[in-house]
């Protein structure tokens, strides 16, 4: 019996997931996936979106990557002065956010990283070096 | 201040799940959110523990009604769905 080559068969699929890529990130998306987001996408981070960090367990998340992906969370965060955020900068005290803000920009990191930060953690994390430190050890990152 | 702590974490944590629940919101995530701020706001100088823990209570009955409003849109949606011109006077 002749078997149809694993190529043809894979073909549709591997267009359905490889071709869209540039049309996934296009603002309908952006926008629904991120509604604590109201600013345009640059695109300057381009491999760094979201849908890679939800969907691809394959993706292994490096130090300088998570410190990217939090950095680029929050610089899309509207109560966040971009000249003022750095790695080490207080939400509180350097950035002026008030404790609600603080919540919100922890739940944007829950949304980014696809898993839950309990409230304990979230009244800790006060700056995003805090963050970086703390989702790498929860996803036991080494490198 | 320190009495207080552990109402501080109940409250974000009140403030967060409320977030949460306001994504769906039919008027939208952002209105919600710009209410929701408002309100916790609004009350920020309460002090007192008694009247703090009143309105989590508050809170928490917003939270259900919240729940209840999906559940009815939902049950809504799939009655119209498979009874769309048989009871259009109930």
């Amino acid at each position: 019996m002749k078997r149809i080559p694993m190529l043809a068969e894979a073909a549709p699929f591997s267009t359905v997931f490889c071709a869209p890529w540039g049309a996934r990130q296009g603002p309908k998306l952006r926008t629904r996936s991120r509604p604590w987001c109201s600013q345009g996408v640059p695109g300057q981070v381009p491999q760094l979106c979201c849908q890679y960090s939800k969907y691809s367990d394959a993706l292994s998340l490096t130090l300088e990557g998570i410190k990217e992906l939090v950095l680029y969370v929050l610089k899309h965060y509207d109560e966040i002065d971009r000249k003022k955020l750095s790695v080490n900068s207080h939400f509180m005290k350097g950035l002026g956010l008030d404790s609600l803000d603080q919540v919100e920009s922890i739940m944007a990191m829950e949304d980014e990283f696809g898993f839950e930060i309990t409230d304990i953690d979230t009244e800790k994390l006060m700056c995003p070096q805090e963050i970086v430190d703390y989702i790498v050890n929860k996803k036991d990152v080494y490198q | 201040m320190k009495m207080a702590n552990s109402l501080r974490g109940e409250v974000l944590n009140l403030y967060k799940n409320l977030l949460y629940l306001g994504r769906e919101y039919p008027k939208g995530a952002d209105y919600f959110k710009r209410r929701l701020r408002n309100v916790f706001l609004k009350n920020k100088d309460v002090k007192d523990p008694e009247k703090i823990k009143e309105l989590i209570r508050r809170g928490e009955f917003v939270m259900k009604e919240l729940e209840a409003l999906y559940f009815l849109r939902k049950y809504r949606a799939m009655k119209q769905r498979y009874y769309s011109d048989i009871n259009k006077t109930n």
